[in-house]
């Protein structure tokens, strides 16, 4: 686990540390400290029509501390700016032609180092979570040169995870990929030497399905993944193709902060990091099958123990998470199914490039497990078996108990993925 | 609406047993237990029949009654397709 160490705030201060390293964005190579200067308001709600303004949002905020909420401008529908427009921000639309301000109905003092993140909404409305940039910056100490990708869309909690990192330590370049560029990230990344990568299983997933050729050119010594559960199938995948590399996997939330980082490249984390308290550390804990953390890096107004919504189960000497309470377990007849061990099986198998496991509606036995599943563009020539659903069928019955084998299983020709990278589960 | 031959809703049968390993006997009158057809093979037939015609079926209809023999689930769920 990696122990992240209280530093005072760096609301105000005049320079960020990681203000010369260089920054790659929309093609062009520049720095944190040549992107354009902003004039906001405070407290302010940015919308960024792409990746440079919202770059230009965070160095303003890290110079002048203000106020501030960032976030894609795709993401801010009229319910939404009138939300932001009630809560006393000034909505500031930015672009080439000059920032466009809507002023709020009731204006209110602006807090001082103050940075705001939308949550990823999956289960309903955007949220708000307050956070400062000292409680977004995960890593501290130093840390080897590397060359970041960054494919996650503005503002959301794991964008500022690799902004606050180049931002707050000299030698951390950045590579911004626009959505457009999210097919073919790899050309653009080995093209200038990205090192170190971070994103979702479903974005692993999807780079190895559309072009592991590609992906193997380039040159990463640093793999990271989080954002949704990690399974053990991709973790080895990513370790064929880049044997000597550091592959790591992080639980992180706008709630929580960055509590768990593992580096020993097994799926889950040790049984006996459960329930250690130790200064400076989140706590871990299980309640009910719920994964609970005490951290000191939570969101605002979220102190004490953070039920997070995430499922666990132990099993051997690692605590794995399975996915959301609220969808992870499936009632078969009274017997209890993980969703997520189940899709585990299902993307272990050779042939299998993506999986997604839910409970369906059905006859006496009230719900039963149905799969979708994504096959790997090429056979692999040890499987002679053809994917089916009847072939599935057969390997997963041969690995989970009978109750649990999905039934219906339907062949998808791509991948799906939401803005967030992750996939609609 | 769509609604499947009893002849057909016999070939989805033959396949639930089928991805399993089993083979559906051409006599209705076999019995379930002896040829290994269980709820979730049961229900897992309900599902496909759902997908082939596009409509829930609702289970809530029927009274209960007795299901013993590959013919008594054939006549199930043609009964069931005309309750909609």
């Amino acid at each position: 686990m990696t122990l992240a160490t209280p530093r005072p705030s760096t609301a105000g201060q005049p320079e960020p540390a990681g203000v010369d390293n260089p920054v790659v964005v929309g093609g062009v190579t520049l720095t944190w400290r040549a992107l354009p200067e902003l004039t906001l308001p405070a407290p302010a709600a940015v919308l960024a029509p792409d990746a440079r303004w919202a770059l230009a949002a965070a160095r303003h905020h890290a110079v002048h501390g203000t106020e501030l909420l960032l976030t894609g401008a795709g993401r801010v529908d009229e319910a939404m700016r009138a939300e932001l427009l009630d809560a006393g921000f000034t909505v500031t639309a930015l672009g080439d032609s000059g920032a466009a301000h809507s002023s709020p109905a009731r204006p209110r003092p602006a807090e001082p180092g103050r940075l705001w993140l939308l949550t990823s909404g999956s289960t309903g409305r955007p949220k708000r979570v307050g956070h400062t940039l000292d409680s977004l910056t995960t890593v501290r100490g130093a840390q080897p040169e590397r060359t970041w990708l960054c494919p996650y869309a503005p503002g959301t909690y794991a964008w500022w995870q690799v902004v606050t990192l180049s931002l707050t330590q000299p030698g951390q370049r950045l590579v911004v990929v626009e959505p457009e560029q999210l097919d073919d990230w790899p050309a653009l990344a080995a093209a200038h030497g990205v090192d170190a990568a971070s994103g979702t299983p479903t974005f692993w997933r999807r780079t190895l399905y559309r072009d592991a050729a590609a992906l193997a050119r380039v040159p990463l010594r640093q793999l990271t993944l989080g954002g949704e559960p990690v399974d053990q199938a991709i973790l080895d995948q990513l370790r064929d193709l880049f044997p000597a590399a550091r592959i790591s996997w992080i639980y992180a939330s706008s709630e929580v902060g960055a509590a768990i980082v593992v580096h020993d490249g097994r799926a889950g984390f040790p049984v006996d990091w459960l329930d250690r308290p130790a200064p400076g550390r989140p706590t871990l804990s299980v309640r009910d099958e719920e994964l609970v953390i005490t951290s000191p890096y939570h969101g605002a107004g979220l102190a004490g123990a953070v039920r997070t919504g995430d499922r666990v189960q132990v099993v051997g000497d690692r605590v794995l998470i399975t996915g959301r309470l609220d969808s992870d377990e499936i009632n078969v007849g009274g017997s209890k199914v993980s969703a997520g061990l189940v899709r585990d099986v299902l993307t272990a198998h050779p042939r299998v490039a993506w999986a997604r496991v839910t409970g369906r509606r059905a006859p006496v036995l009230g719900r039963m497990v149905v799969a979708e599943v994504v096959p790997t563009p090429h056979a692999a020539p040890a499987v002679g078996e053809a994917l089916d659903e009847a072939a599935l069928v057969r390997w997963c019955a041969g690995r989970l108990p009978e109750h649990a084998v999905p039934r219906r299983i339907r062949v998808l020709t791509e991948i799906p993925v939401k803005e967030t990278l992750k996939s609609d589960v | 609406m769509n609604e499947l031959s009893r002849a057909q809703i016999r070939d989805l049968m033959a396949q639930v047993l089928g991805n399993q390993g089993k083979v559906l006997p051409g006599d209705d009158a076999a019995e379930l237990r002896e040829i290994g057809f269980r709820s979730l093979d049961f229900s897992e037939l309900a599902l496909r029949v759902e997908d082939e015609t596009g409509e829930e079926l609702n289970f809530d209809a029927p009274g209960l009654r007795r299901i013993a023999t590959v013919g008594d689930v054939l006549d199930f769920l043609v009964d069931l397709q005309r309750q909609q």
